[in-house]
């Protein structure tokens, strides 16, 4: 749902159409859809701005998670041996 | 050298649909004649603008499939913060235990070296007994529960009492030892004889006159009573005057002794 929505706001050909049938027509309307596609740049950039995760790349993120799941395995495993520690060791 | 994330890829193919946008109506607005030599085809340039448009889309793919990713790399995080937060609470309570244990250990240790030392210097509770009747029968050590002030009988330790204690001791000026304490209890209470023969009400009618004859007094005190001044002869008055009330004292050790020994 999302993808589609930033797809839309990341589609400029159809625009672009339009300013160049403007033009060949020499219509009056050219600065209104020339407007309108700046506009569409606009809010693209600022769809892209608040999309998540991208600011990694996507090696760098899947290295992301290796390192996650590295921690939580230690930290489970740390955790794992606090909980079955020897309350007293009396064989020292 | 890190890869180029997303973002900024998306971004400058944003900017360069732009560019190529703006080119493309630049060269469609200005007439044939009027173009330069050197300007790009069109045809080129509506290629490129449909081949950025493209990336767009597998950039966008990417983007998508990086969200999917960025969700698990957050939930991981939370299960990492959680597991931190577990371990932190886990330490904060060992360390409250090892607190409180090493504080139980200490005390312990403590108290098996006062064991140790009581096992090591074994006192009699005879003769214990003896000594508690002797330091407190004439409320040397605290006064009477129903003393009010007025009351003759002495909340305070005598003088002699005082240098029999631990302070006594620290000035040096009176050696004392076992025996000493034993033989010289009779004599140092000057305070309370003058009140016992004013008749002040001590407790001293349970006396007998055997413990009084039984004192003597030590060589090196003998021998300053008899070669001092009249101060000193003052002062063997005195002395005969108080052993009166060790004679309580030493009556009630021995009313206590027997009554130990009795137990045995």
């Amino acid at each position: 749902m999302a993808e589609q929505a930033a797809e839309n706001e990341l589609s400029f050909l159809a625009l672009v159409c339009d300013v160049l049938k403007s033009i060949e027509k020499e219509s009056h309307d050219v600065t209104q859809k020339m407007t309108d596609l700046k506009s569409q740049l606009q809010r693209a950039r600022d769809c892209v701005e608040k999309m998540p995760g991208i600011q990694y790349s996507k090696t760098e993120q899947l290295k992301q998670i290796d390192v996650l799941r590295n921690q939580m395995a230690v930290k489970t495993e740390l955790l794992q041996k606090y909980k079955h520690m020897q309350t007293f060791d009396l064989s020292q | 050298m890190a890869a180029i994330s997303t973002k900024q890829k998306l971004l400058q193919l944003i900017e360069d649909t732009e560019i190529i946008s703006k080119e493309i109506f630049e060269l469609m607005s200005t007439p044939k004649q009027q173009q330069r030599a050197d300007a790009p085809e069109t045809q080129k340039l509506m290629e490129l603008l449909v081949l950025k448009d493209k990336e767009i889309k597998e950039n966008l793919k990417i983007a998508a499939e990086q969200a999917e990713i960025q969700k698990t790399v957050d939930e991981l995080k939370t299960e990492v913060d959680k597991r931190d937060t577990d371990i932190r609470n886990l330490q904060k309570n060992l360390k409250e235990a090892e607190t409180i244990l090493s504080t139980a250990i200490y005390q312990a240790k403590q108290k098996l070296e006062a064991i140790r030392q009581a096992n090591n210097k074994t006192i009699s509770s005879e003769e214990l007994i003896k000594f508690a009747h002797k330091i407190s029968a004439s409320n040397a050590v605290a006064s009477p529960p129903t003393w009010t002030p007025g009351d003759p009988r002495r909340p305070y330790p005598t003088d002699f009492e005082m240098r029999l204690g631990f302070l006594g001791k620290c000035s040096g000026d009176l050696p004392i030892n076992g025996q000493q304490l034993q033989s010289q209890g009779s004599y140092g209470e000057p305070m309370s004889s003058n009140r016992t023969s004013a008749g002040l009400g001590e407790p001293t009618s349970a006396s007998t006159p055997s413990s009084v004859s039984s004192w003597q007094p030590p060589p090196e005190l003998h021998h300053s009573l008899s070669t001092g001044s009249g101060g000193a002869s003052g002062f063997l008055t005195e002395i005969k005057g108080h052993n009166k009330e060790n004679e309580d004292v030493g009556f009630m050790s021995s009313d206590s002794s027997s009554s130990s020994s009795s137990d045995e």
